[in-house]
């Protein structure tokens, strides 16, 4: 390797120490700005209580303590990647968070994958047929998809499918209860999956779909397109091949900065069908004043926005050696 | 003669025989399934002694008892973990006597050991309502292994009420070995309260963050026979309309303690298949309020906080915003106490022009643009109906010359700014009565309870002698008819001088499939153990 670009990627490196410190300490101040603790939200749940007891909670939870020493104390344990423990849930940060990226990632995955892949078909067919029918039908659609609240959507689906229908489960992540073989197990799940993915991939393919009808619509007034046209090769291999693959450059940006928010999950959709994934971890955390558990999602997912960022840019840097001599 | 006796005899013989069955009928009419109900949100912990919030009360007295059950809407005590029990006549010494076949769900015996070491370690220092259970408490004795005795410093009325298996959970001792009990840390973390090990009827068999909670029969519970039911299932579902539809298409049983929006209580109760129920939680008793912040002008004149009670249109609250799930609140006790709520007390009456009036006459004239003093008002951040209350009591207080604004917050800024900072005028909440006023309605009126920082206590700065002497008298009290007497003078101050606004008494709505039996036995139904549900 070269001394530029070693130096590069040690630079690049070192600059995401402070980034994930400063983050941290943003972290930590934004969430004491909010007033209200937990042992306050524990006493009020248990229907009251006496002051001594409101005391102890906040004492035995670190929280009489000057604000400093807990964001010391936050920081110490960060070092050694202790996410702490969860005060409220009164189990490991780390495990909680652990027990819901599962059913996060496969929900967001697979909503995701499917809208991207339909979304983007969509969007080129709509171009290559661009002001006619299904070009229309297409933007339609895709302009209702886009527009309709996703809770909204969801309940209508389980009005549809769970109510009139009665053929998909209303709710949750698997049935409740009986031993499956794995394989039964993995199409229980999977019928469960059909309304949340629905309802959440048919958002972003609104998206995907939009987003690449334009692109293409642009691509189509470039000159190598005329080009290609004056080579006398077919529409369709015009369409396919040359101007989709210029254009599913933005949507591929698109949808890679999304994978930053895969963590986060969605709250609406996991809300409205049960589904025990991250998002709903943290709007419960949030509510109950989970400091360490709200400080431990934060944590963890910045550090991975920062790393993804690192990985592309260390990327860059190999493919454009501009960059590395900036 | 000689022929009677005989005949007597079958037909006591057939007496006692029709009685068994029908005591064996009433206990399971089918033995076996699960029961499945959907609650948001999820419990954060399997014991009440972490916290006694709804969802965490209504599993775990599934899983631990204590040592009575309790029948009737009064609470009448009945057997559980004691099997019999004795009141000395200054009633200052209770002693119970212990079953003695009852194991843990980890097959280890229960003993003295254990009572002793829940009530003095655990739940007097650790449970929200531990110091008022239990402050009296002089000494706690066990002179063999299934023999307790509490001897009290002063008799207290409601010491036989304080064993429900939610309030006062007995804990196996040995669960705590090589744990600091010295600190709530210490207690909160220990991995019981989240691998319960109880006696009751149902044991944890697994728990799924954000999905659901499978709790199932205890083989070797020692009421044989029961329970009726093999699981009991929690589902949490976020979401109220999502709660509903899995209550309609049956793929939950029931939905308890208010667990779906008033709306989809309304529409589902016109459902064949479904049964709505208020009963069950007398002794809980929950009692929505205007708090009152009574420290300075004009909120501090007991005209104004009369006029403001006259202002509003409780009947309107209750069917309008609360969908008929509730009565018009009239005094701190609420109406359907069993025993206690005093029938003389005159519900302030819904009318502008009285109001009105009573404003002119506190010195609170209109002024040119029709307003005569401006305040703010928060509201309990519980949802929708109380951001819709709190609309309607700006309308409606708007009416009579009082500018209101509104202040939004969540749960942790609400509770932060009424009773920590008392920055507040006023502002919506409620109270539960529990099954005694000396625990349930004493926190909030009494001067002592006027402390920074104590949740659900009395934030208004209200300070009576008389209300304080009354409710310092009427806790040790044992002759009912005098503390009724005093409950009723209370009652009659408070409904005089407004510290709080009386507004409605809610009702906690059960809803659930008909194919399930046996849900309402007392007054704290769904804190209790369910071993005699059972489901078609």
């Amino acid at each position: 390797m070269m001394p530029a670009k070693l130096w590069f990627v040690l630079r690049r490196v070192l600059q995401v120490i402070p980034v994930v410190l400063a983050i941290a300490a943003l972290n930590f101040l934004l969430l004491h700005l909010a007033p209200g603790d937990a042992a306050d939200i524990i006493a009020a749940q248990s229907g009251g209580a006496t002051p001594e007891f409101v005391a102890e909670l906040r004492r035995s939870f670190g929280l009489d303590r000057p604000l400093y020493q807990q964001f010391l104390f936050y920081i110490a344990r960060l070092m050694t990647f202790d996410l702490g423990w969860s005060n409220v849930q009164q189990r490991p940060v780390f495990d909680l968070i652990a027990d819901r990226v599962p059913a996060t990632l496969l929900l967001m995955m697979t909503g995701i994958s499917l809208a991207l892949l339909f979304g983007t078909l969509l969007g080129i067919l709509a171009a290559m047929r661009h002001r006619r029918g299904i070009d229309s039908v297409v933007s339609v659609l895709a302009l209702l998809a886009y527009a309709t609240p996703q809770f909204w959507l969801g309940l209508m689906l389980i009005v549809l499918f769970s109510i009139t229908l009665g053929v998909l489960p209303s709710g949750g992540m698997m049935t409740i209860g009986p031993d499956m073989s794995a394989g039964a197990r993995a199409l229980d799940v999977a019928r469960h999956l059909l309304l949340p993915t629905l309802t959440l991939g048919l958002f972003y393919m609104a998206i995907y779909a939009r987003l690449m009808r334009s692109a293409m619509l642009e691509v189509y007034t470039q000159e190598f397109i005329t080009t290609a046209r004056a080579k006398g090769l077919s529409e369709a291999r015009v369409g396919l091949v040359h101007a989709a693959s210029n254009a599913l450059l933005p949507v591929v940006t698109l949808a890679g900065v999304q994978i930053g928010h895969l963590l986060g999950g969605s709250v609406l959709v996991e809300t409205v069908f049960g589904w025990p994934g991250l998002g709903r971890l943290v709007f419960d955390a949030l509510l109950q004043r989970d400091l360490n558990l709200l400080l431990g999602v934060l944590f963890v997912s910045s550090v991975l926005v920062v790393l993804i960022n690192l990985a592309v840019d260390l990327l860059y840097g190999f493919l454009d050696p501009r960059i590395v001599h900036k | 003669m000689i022929r009677t006796a005989p005949a007597g005899l079958i037909l006591a013989a057939s007496f006692a025989l029709a009685s068994l069955s029908a005591a064996s009928a009433q206990q399971c009419g089918k033995t076996g399934g699960t029961l499945t109900y959907v609650y948001h949100p999820e419990p954060t912990a399997l014991s009440t002694i972490a916290t006694s919030a709804v969802p965490v009360a209504i599993i775990s007295t599934k899983i631990y008892e204590s040592l009575l059950s309790y029948e009737g809407a009064a609470l009448t005590p009945k057997p559980s973990l004691a099997e019999s029990w004795t009141v000395s006549d200054d009633k200052k010494t209770y002693t119970f006597n212990l079953r003695r076949d009852v194991k843990w769900h980890d097959g280890k015996p229960f003993t003295a050991e254990d009572v002793a070491f829940s009530v003095e370690k655990i739940v007097r220092p650790y449970s929200s309502r531990g110091r008022v259970y239990f402050g009296d408490l002089a000494a706690l004795e066990t002179p063999d292994p299934y023999t307790v005795v509490f001897k009290l410093k002063d008799a207290v009325p409601f010491f036989m009420n304080v064993f429900q298996p939610g309030e006062t959970p007995i804990l196996p001792k040995h669960a705590f070995s090589g744990i600091d009990v010295g600190t709530a840390a210490g207690v909160r973390g220990a991995e019981i309260m989240q691998k319960p090990i109880g006696t009751g009827p149902f044991r944890l068999k697994e728990w799924r963050r954000g999905s659901h909670i499978i709790l199932e029969k205890n083989s070797d519970y020692w009421d044989k026979g029961r329970p009726c039911l093999d699981q009991v299932v929690l589902r949490v579902l976020p979401d109220g309309a999502a709660r509903a539809i899995a209550v309609e298409t049956g793929e939950v049983d029931l939905s308890p303690m208010s667990g779906l929006p008033e709306a989809e209580i309304q529409r589902l109760s016109k459902l064949p298949q479904i049964v709505t129920s208020r009963e069950g939680a007398e002794a809980l008793g929950p009692n929505m309020w205007l708090e009152v912040n009574m420290r300075e002008a004009p909120l501090a004149d007991v005209k104004v906080r009369q006029a403001i009670s006259m202002a509003l249109d409780r009947t309107r609250i209750v069917d309008v915003i609360w969908y008929g799930q509730g009565t018009p609140g009239i005094g701190p006790i609420v109406s359907s106490s069993p025993i206690f709520f005093n029938e003389a007390l005159k519900p302030y009456e819904y009318s502008l022009a009285k109001a009105n009036a009573l404003l002119d006459e506190a010195g609170y004239k209109r002024g040119a643009n029709g307003v005569r003093f401006k305040m703010t008002q928060n509201f309990l951040p519980y949802g929708e109906n109380w951001l819709r209350l709190a609309e309607y009591i700006r309308q409606e207080l708007g009416k009579v010359g009082i500018s209101v604004e509104t202040q939004s917050l969540d749960l942790g800024g609400w509770l932060k700014a009424v009773y920590t900072d008392w920055s507040f005028n006023i502002t919506s909440t409620f109270s539960h009565n529990y099954s005694d006023p000396s625990i349930g309605v004493e926190r909030t009126f009494t001067s002592d309870n006027i402390k920074k920082g104590a949740t659900f206590t009395n934030s208004m700065g209200y300070k009576n002698a008389r209300v304080d002497e009354l409710f310092s008298k009427v806790a040790r009290e044992n002759d009912p008819a005098v503390r009724k007497k005093q409950f009723d003078e209370i009652q009659q101050i408070l409904h005089d001088e407004l510290p709080v606004i009386f507004l409605m008494e809610m009702s906690y709505t059960h809803v659930w499939n008909k194919r399930v039996h046996g849900l309402i036995t007392n007054g704290i139904s769904m804190y209790s153990s369910w071993a005699g549900v059972w489901k078609e």
